[in-house]
């Protein structure tokens, strides 16, 4: 098991990033999000998620408050810090025009 | 603002790691849960359900890991288990950490003591500002007049190239004297530096106290009674009294007038011979009533020593170059004067003009030369025995990565890297030598201390101040052999731990064990054996050399003489009081109670240096001279008093008509003189530079061959003529011949020489055996030290030696125990052993005895009464290593003959 390379990594980090951007959740919610919208294509790996979370964390773009869930039970919520949304913006436009710039190339053949 | 965020995150994963931690796992086991939570509510089994929700999760350890390295502080968490691993692992085998770092901090404090001396003694530059810049000035070649020394040139000289020059921001000179120094009813003498006006200003050096000597008191001769007085001079002798600024001292006899305290640290620019007292050397007349160059301008009358700070940018080679053409002027103008045309000849002249101007560092002394070869000697033992140390902390972490690989394969088995590895048993060894360096630091700085001591004359020692943080050069030459010595001795182990197949070492032990380990360890013994050899037969050379000169000795008897050194002159007694001065002590100190003879001798005896004149006579004139003759002015008393006995004729007598020129001579001088002819009632004379002597001095005694200079030498030819005819008195050295125990009678000397003349002071005071003690300071140093570093090494290697027969044995049990199931008996297992050891030791030597032959060539000169391939000494050396080889063996081999073979058998 390599290390996630940077393309996986740098698109882990806008997928969570867009995810946490309306509001706060936590680990399992994010990898449950990411699911959902993806219908089913994305699957999260844990063992990639987290340290991702953390990575953020670290660079402050993101941050973290332990909060009650929806069950009661304590939780780590990330939300994005000032930072992280201009992160977003910036990282989202660029997947914008990449992704665009494939499909003009995949679709002209 | 994001950094200080970043920052803080950072601050808290580091400072509240275990909360960290706790909180990731906290959030692991949540997600966990929430899966858990998902997987029963579609209708699974809750035990299902767990394993399931674990089986997507994935390794919870391994993600744990990856997301603490997101922290950051992994590396540094890594090093902090690395380090903590390190001493674990060390205090559990005392032992063998005991003994690697006693290993280490002998090694590198031995190296480090040895290598801060020879930096302060030698290597070391004066205390002034920029002392690279200052050269002492020289002129080389054939000098045709009289001279103070290689390093002199005269007055006349100094001021021509003083304002003449165009490379040097300032010159100024000086000139060594010892001076009596009085206060009230007692007097002592000292040693002063007389200095130019531009002595301090162009050196640099400030006045602790006061002012220091400046260009207004160094016009006009006689005129600038003022004293500047060194730092620890004016602690030790005024108790550091401020007051004593503005106060009058006598310097022979002369009111002098303190002005000041020259800066802590500094005593004058001739290293090891501290200046207590500087002068204006206008005061040349009154310091050194004997001679006075400054108002004698004879321009061939050498005596100061020059220097010259360098501008900056221009080089030693540079400036020569640009003196030379002012020297040459100097030396044309100076051949045309008529004292140097009298009695040259045209060769004379061409050779003269040949004269060129040398520069040499200003640091250079005396004293670097005359300690550095037995220091850099000593530093290459040191060297050797570093390289020892070395080699056996390598064999001591080769049989532990040995003993280690099932660990190591373990811990690999449960996932450390290799690199980990490697850096763990990294981290281990740079403790084991930190701690080491560390110690060995320690080991340094006190064996510095005495050694100085040993090394030193006590005055000097006194003086010279080790300072007791290590400069930055020392710590550089410690932190390196550290860093050489565990790279050496830790990255050989560590790699070949790295790389120990796991599978073979933990499935089973005994076969596991690799076969180059075995080798390479074999390989360093021997290294070892081959150094032990070498230092065992250096300290053998050097111990005998130190026994052949003390039981040799001067061929004098030495015990029962007391002997100092006194100068009226210093006084200004004039030679006429002088001479009555010695007259009258001559018959005072026959009275002395315990006193059996009383001489006197003008050159000192076993000092190393002596007064050499060539000499001419009626029958041998034209003969080839191999040697000078060794002269000295001496009272009638003095061959008894020393103790040489006369062989033939008689010694001088009172009764001698005061114009008769007579001489005593030795042995050897009437060998090389008057072979074949009686000695007695033959003329000679000494030949001297400006008119021809005829040879009217008359042999009237012969006494037998002693040495005189120093205990190396072979009796030189020798002549001594009767005081009283000399022409200048001055300095004498007095021998007492005493009844008792000489030391005893030191007080009651000193008691009757203040009587006698309370202004002069008695210097040296000691007795003969003393004397040859102090003269054979360097050869006791390098014996004792060689010796210490001979048996350090010897031991060295058993350890070694130890270790791999131990290790053979562990590893060859099976082998003996079949050998012995077989029928080999106790005698032939140890024979198995033993002939191992001899082996090594073979093997040794094969390098060690050629090694020595080539490298004791090299210490010849510092040898005496033995060659360096002394049979006796190597012999001995071999079979005394041979022995405790065997001895360190003979352990392992008894260990072996025990082997149960069914016991042995079963392990396997």
């Amino acid at each position: 098991m390599g290390k996630p390379n940077d393309l996986v990594q740098g698109m882990l980090d806008l997928l969570i990033l867009k995810t946490i951007s309306l509001e706060p959740k936590h680990g399992w919610a994010i990898a449950k999000r990411i699911q959902q919208i993806s219908n089913q294509v994305l699957q999260v790996q844990q063992g990639s998620l987290y340290p991702a979370l953390h990575r953020l964390e670290q660079k402050a773009w993101i941050k973290a408050k332990w909060m009650e869930s929806d069950t009661g039970r304590k939780a780590k919520y990330y939300s994005l810090t000032a930072t992280g949304r201009a992160q977003l913006e910036k990282e989202a436009a660029n997947w914008g025009r990449l992704s665009g710039a494939i499909n003009l190339v995949v679709q002209s053949v | 603002m994001v950094w200080p965020r970043k920052v803080w995150m950072r601050l808290q994963t580091l400072l509240r790691s275990d909360q960290a931690a706790h909180q990731l796992d906290e959030e692991v086991r949540f997600h966990l849960d929430e899966q858990i939570a998902e997987y029963v509510a579609a209708g699974m089994d809750p035990q299902d359900a767990r394993h399931a929700a674990m089986r997507l999760f994935g390794n919870p350890t391994s993600l744990k890991e990856t997301t603490r390295e997101t922290w950051g502080w992994v590396w540094w968490e890594q090093i902090v288990q690395d380090v903590r691993y390190g001493f674990r692992s060390l205090r559990k085998s005392p032992l063998f950490t005991t003994i690697a770092i006693l290993t280490l901090a002998l090694g590198i404090g031995a190296n480090t003591a040895m290598f801060s001396l020879l930096d302060q003694v030698v290597l070391r530059l004066l205390p002034v500002s920029h002392p690279d810049q200052l050269v002492i000035v020289r002129e080389t070649g054939n000098h045709f007049g009289n001279s103070y020394g290689p390093n002199t040139i005269s007055w006349p000289m100094f001021e021509d190239l003083r304002d003449h020059n165009q490379v040097f921001s300032g010159m100024f000179c000086r000139f060594p004297a010892t001076v009596n120094i009085g206060v009230t009813d007692r007097s002592e003498q000292i040693s002063a530096e007389l200095v130019s006006g531009q002595y301090f200003s162009i050196l640099g050096v400030g006045a602790a106290l006061g002012r220091t000597i400046a260009p207004d008191d160094d016009s006009v001769p006689d005129s600038a009674p003022v004293a500047v007085l060194s730092y620890s001079f004016w602690r030790s002798y005024f108790g550091g009294d401020p007051k004593i600024i503005g106060r009058t001292i006598t310097l022979n006899g002369n009111a002098m007038t303190v002005i000041g305290i020259a800066q802590p640290g500094f005593d004058g620019v001739e290293l090891g011979e501290p200046s207590k007292v500087f002068v204006p050397i206008m005061m040349k007349t009154e310091m050194t009533p004997h001679s006075d160059g400054l108002k004698d301008r004879r321009r061939r009358l050498s005596w100061v020593t020059t220097y010259g700070r360098l501008k900056p940018g221009i080089t030693q080679q540079q400036a020569e170059l640009s003196l030379q053409p002012l020297l040459q002027g100097i030396l044309e103008m100076e051949s045309q004067q008529p004292e140097f045309a009298r009695s040259a000849t045209a060769d004379d002249r061409q050779v003269f003009l040949r004269n060129r101007i040398k520069l040499m560092p200003g640091s250079d002394n005396g004293l670097g030369d005359y300690m550095s070869k037995p220091l850099w000697l000593l530093l290459a033992l040191t060297g050797a025995v570093l390289l020892l140390a070395c080699s056996n902390l390598a064999n001591l972490l080769l049989a532990r990565a040995t003993a280690r690989e099932r660990e190591l394969a373990v811990r690999r088995a449960i996932g450390a890297g290799r690199a980990r590895i490697v850096r763990q048993l990294l981290v281990e060894s740079l403790l084991l030598s930190g701690v080491g360096a560390t110690a060995g630091l320690a080991i340094a700085f006190l064996a510095d201390r005495v050694l100085l001591h040993i090394y030193l004359p006590a005055d000097a020692a006194a003086e010279f101040v080790i300072s007791p943080i290590p400069d930055a050069r020392v710590l550089a030459f410690v932190v390196g052999a550290m860093l050489v010595t565990s790279l050496f001795f830790g990255l050989m182990p560590a790699i070949r731990g790295a790389r120990t197949e796991m599978t073979m070492a933990l499935k089973d032990r005994s076969r596991s064990l690799s076969a180059d380990g075995i080798l390479l360890r074999r390989l360093l013994v021997g290294t070892q054996v081959a150094l032990s050899l070498l230092l065992l037969v250096g300290a053998g050379l050097f111990v005998r050399t130190l026994r052949n000169l003390e039981t040799l000795g001067p061929g004098f008897p030495t015990d029962h003489v007391l002997t100092f050194r006194i100068d009226p002159s210093l006084n200004g007694y004039s030679d006429e009081q002088t001479k009555s001065f010695y007259q009258r002590l001559e018959v005072n100190l026959q009275t002395l109670p315990g006193v059996s003879s009383a001489g006197f001798s003008a050159m000192p005896l076993l000092k190393g240096y002596a007064w050499q004149n060539a000499i001419v006579g009626k029958d041998f004139e034209g003969a080839p001279i191999e040697q000078q003759p060794v002269l000295s002015e001496v009272s009638p008393t003095y061959f008894a008093s020393v103790g040489i006995p006369l062989v033939a004729g008689r010694t001088f007598s009172t009764q001698d008509p005061p114009a008769a020129k007579y001489a005593v001579i030795n042995e050897k001088f009437a060998k090389e003189y008057f072979p074949g002819r009686d000695p007695i009632g033959q003329l000679f004379g000494l030949v001297d530079d400006m008119q021809t002597i005829i040879p009217d001095t008359q042999v009237i005694g012969v006494i037998s061959d002693k040495k005189y200079r120093e205990l190396r030498e072979t009796p030189p030819p020798q002549a001594y003529f009767h005081y009283v005819t000399g022409t200048h008195f001055r300095f004498m050295n007095i021998y007492l011949r005493t009844q008792g125990d000489p030391r005893l009678l030191e007080d009651a000397l000193r008691e009757r020489m203040r009587q006698f003349d309370p202004h002069v002071p008695v210097v040296d005071l000691v007795t003969m055996d003393e004397l040859i003690g102090q003269s054979l300071r360097t050869e006791r140093l390098v014996a004792s030290l060689s010796a210490v570093f001979g048996a350090l090494a010897t031991s060295l290697s058993l350890i070694g030696l130890y270790g791999v027969l131990a290790y053979v044995v562990m590893r060859r049990k099976t082998e003996i125990g079949i050998r012995m199931a077989l029928g080999a008996l106790k005698p032939d297992v140890i024979w198995l052993v033993m002939r191992e050891v001899l082996i090594l030791v073979a093997a040794g030597l094969l390098v060690g005895i050629p090694l020595t032959f080539a490298l004791s060539s090299l210490v010849r000169s510092q040898l005496f009464g033995l060659e360096p391939h002394d049979p006796l000494t190597l012999t001995s050396a071999i079979v005394g290593l041979t022995f405790v080889a065997c001895l360190a063996g003979l352990l392992p081999a008894l260990k072996a003959s025990r082997i149960d073979p069914l016991q042995s058998l079963r392990d396997e």
